[in-house]
């Protein structure tokens, strides 16, 4: 009987101790490792708010954040090798496409119900991620390529033209512009990012990448005539020669703010810069509706939140992107920052129906709600790397006289089907 | 035997031979075990996986590399821009008599003992410690169409044909990514000789002093001679840095116009780490084709400097 007893005593202590180690165990803080791009230090004070957020909601889950610069894909790589994969990467939508391709992600729609995707962001956005069927990255914010128009009034007066409604008009005016007044119309992007992007006027002018099956198809007598019109602009000395060797847009803004472009064809966020660069040209710049070409679409690219396959801890990470794409802090960071949120709540919110005269302000108005126009135009195909090179090579030779147009493209065309892997 | 005749006893070879043994590798240790790590390794485990196929979905996937033979080495001999990629490099060889050159002539110059040497000593050294990014602005504003160079030959009415954008153009892009990387190794080079020129003994010079040796001579005879190490060395260095020649070429023109700024190692670098293919096997053997061409000119600098006097420096 006592031996029983005293059985009974050492069961009943060992049952509430390991009740007592369990609960611990539960209540032990996960930790999450967090990769931004590019977004510190100047937005620290928002992304640390909204983990500090984020943290409260979730008590078991701490979040341990890092931004990434020029490195990034390759830190994101050693630290999947050496074993200490983050949990959750920024990454836009060009890389998801690649690092998905190449198994280096997990479905988010297996982490979150794939309704909750549906119904937070925009059915486009949603596809921008959705590679093999699958999706593969929280919509974040976005941008939209041809956005709004922004433009020196001095400049397009004496050039005596008005702002284009179109880029038909715009690619009438160039000339003009640039004989009247020294100063290049704008900058139109030949070869970034990605060294791709002239692929988006052929998408902005209803011109198709692919064909029914998949293969490349963009050398028609369409897109040759549409190739051929920037190279005899670029050969007349009408687009600046840097545009081969620089991205667009920041050349557009260097020289816009030295009164050397007159127009800028892009996201609010070169008011920024602009803003910083020359205040006096900011206050009289001008603020419209984005020429677009014959179909009449934008284009655009979003950042997204994805999840690692070596991630220790996706349900958590899946928390953590979810929570930092949700409508409330898009808009959040949308106030801070003139990006295009991802979500389709966000064409409703009244902060993008505000009437300002300030250019930032009112290009906000503008492009704010658009996102469910974001779309780069044509999906990324596999092994991007080397076709975006032969591309952006072909494109080159075209602008520097060693290859016709057609010439150019149905080269592209035919590297790209020999080595697009599916 | 007492204690003191112990300790006067002397010690035959063999007692020493395995303690100075241990004590030599101890004190070699430290080095040699940062070298295994963090040169003989890499280069082993490069070397292996030239010949594997390692990178891309595969590594994805935490698959292991699998070994291919010489399938990488194919694939780069049959792709045009790696042989333009290393075709350059091997071009970008020309910096190197230049470089050596230059430095040797400017070392010799601020050796004297001269009011305001140590200004431009530290003044040729600056370029050296110039972060790449810095310079490249600054060369931008160079080599822009309406920058610093045509202002100046402008200036001279050298440019007949009109301001010339020298980074856009496939003429002028390679040489003028070349004078970035000259501007940039001169300094470096400068020193290593000038450390050199100091450790000549006095003696030689004012010895030859005496006996009437013009100052050509005296570099010719006594100068040039009693620099050859510092030359080998700087030679060497030069030739392997002309052909890992990247961050200046990446910042600069990112390998165009047409690619006629591609190097072989920016050919690795994008192989390795542009985009999410990393195709690191690729990437290995391109780096391998490098490294041989790199031993191959090393042991023609060391034959062409033994060869010159008949003496093995």
């Amino acid at each position: 009987m006592k031996y029983a007893l005293r059985l009974l005593t050492l069961g009943l202590a060992f049952s509430a101790t390991s009740g007592h180690l369990s609960t611990a165990a539960a209540q032990q803080p996960v930790e999450i490792q967090f990769w931004t791009w590019y977004l510190s230090p100047k937005f620290d004070p928002y992304i640390k708010t909204t983990i500090a957020a984020f943290e409260k909601a979730n008590p078991n889950i701490k979040v341990k954040w890092f931004d990434k610069q020029a490195t990034m894909v390759q830190d994101f790589i050693a630290s999947v090798n050496m074993g200490g994969a983050p949990d959750v990467v920024n990454l836009n939508i060009d890389e998801t496409a690649k690092a998905a391709q190449n198994g280096f992600l997990r479905a988010v729609d297996g982490l979150t119900a794939p309704a909750t995707l549906k119904t937070t962001f925009y059915p486009q956005t949603l596809r921008n991620f959705t590679i093999g069927g699958k999706v593969y990255g929280y919509p974040w914010y976005g941008s939209l390529n041809e956005g709004v128009l922004l433009y020196n009034p001095d400049l397009l007066k004496k050039a005596g033209v008005r702002a284009p409604r179109n880029m038909t008009e715009m690619l009438n005016m160039v000339k003009a512009v640039k004989d009247k007044t020294g100063a290049y119309a704008w900058v139109p992007a030949l070869k970034d990012p990605g060294g791709a992007s002239f692929l988006g006027y052929f998408f902005s002018d209803g011109l198709p990448i692919y064909n029914a099956s998949g293969q490349a198809a963009f050398n028609s007598p369409a897109h040759i005539a549409l190739l051929q019109r920037y190279v005899d602009l670029f050969k007349g000395g009408y687009l600046p020669e840097d545009a081969l060797r620089k991205e667009a847009f920041q050349l557009a803004t260097e020289l816009y703010a030295q009164n050397k472009v007159a127009m800028i064809v892009g996201g609010p966020q070169a008011l920024n810069r602009i803003k910083d660069s020359n205040p006096s040209l900011y206050a009289k710049t001008v603020v419209t509706t984005a020429p677009l070409g014959k179909a009449g679409v934008q284009t655009g690219t979003s950042m997204g939140m994805v999840i690692p396959t070596a991630s220790k801890h996706p349900a958590e990470a899946a928390k953590l992107a979810a929570f930092f794409t949700n409508n409330a802090n898009q808009i959040a960071f949308a106030k801070i920052v003139p990006i295009v949120p991802t979500t389709a709540a966000a064409q409703n919110d009244p902060f993008f129906k505000k009437v300002s005269t300030d250019p930032i302000a009112k290009a906000t108005s503008l492009v704010g709600a658009s996102g469910r126009f974001i779309n780069p135009g044509f999906k990324v195909p596999g092994n991007s790397d080397d076709l975006y090179k032969n591309f952006s090579d072909n494109i080159e030779a075209a602008m520097l006289g060693k290859k016709t147009a057609a010439q150019a493209l149905n080269d592209t065309v035919s590297y790209w089907n020999t080595n697009m892997k599916k | 035997m007492t204690r003191a005749q112990r300790t006067q006893t002397p010690r035959t070879r063999s007692d020493f031979s395995w303690r100075d043994t241990l004590m030599s590798y101890a004190f070699l240790a430290p080095a040699l075990i940062l070298l295994t790590l963090f040169t003989f390794y890499p280069l082993a485990y490069g070397s292996y996986l030239g010949f594997t196929e390692y990178g891309g979905a595969r590594f994805g996937q935490g698959l292991p590399p699998k070994w291919i033979g010489i399938e990488n080495f194919r694939t780069l001999f049959a792709d045009p821009l790696f042989l333009t990629s290393l075709g350059n490099s091997v071009k970008y060889l020309v910096v190197v008599p230049v470089l050596q050159l230059a430095s040797l002539a400017v070392a010799v110059l601020v050796n004297k003992n001269l009011p305001g040497m140590p200004f431009f000593r530290a003044a040729y050294y600056v370029p050296v410690v110039t972060s790449i990014s810095l310079a490249a602005v600054m060369w931008e504003w160079v080599y822009n169409k309406d920058g610093t160079l045509n202002w100046v030959l402008g200036a001279l009415h050298l440019l007949p044909g009109g301001a010339v954008g020298w980074l856009n153009g496939e003429s002028t892009a390679f040489w003028a990514v070349m004078l970035v990387t000259f501007w940039r190794g001169f300094g470096y080079y400068m020193v290593l000789y000038l450390a050199g020129l100091q450790g000549i003994p006095e003696e030689l010079e004012e010895a030859a002093v005496l006996d009437g040796a013009s100052a050509w001579q005296r570099f010719w005879q006594i100068t040039v001679p009693m620099m050859k190490p510092t030359i080998l060395l700087c030679s060497l260095l030069s030739t392997i840095a002309a052909l890992r020649v990247l961050e200046e070429v990446l910042v600069l023109t990112n390998g165009g116009p047409l690619n006629s700024t591609y190097t072989a190692l920016m050919y690795v670098y994008s192989k390795a780490f542009q985009g999410f293919n990393f195709d690191y096997g690729l990437a290995s053997a391109a780096g391998l084709v490098v490294a041989v061409v790199a031993l191959a000119l090393s042991v023609a600098n060391f034959r062409l400097f033994r060869d010159s006097d008949g003496d093995d420096k």
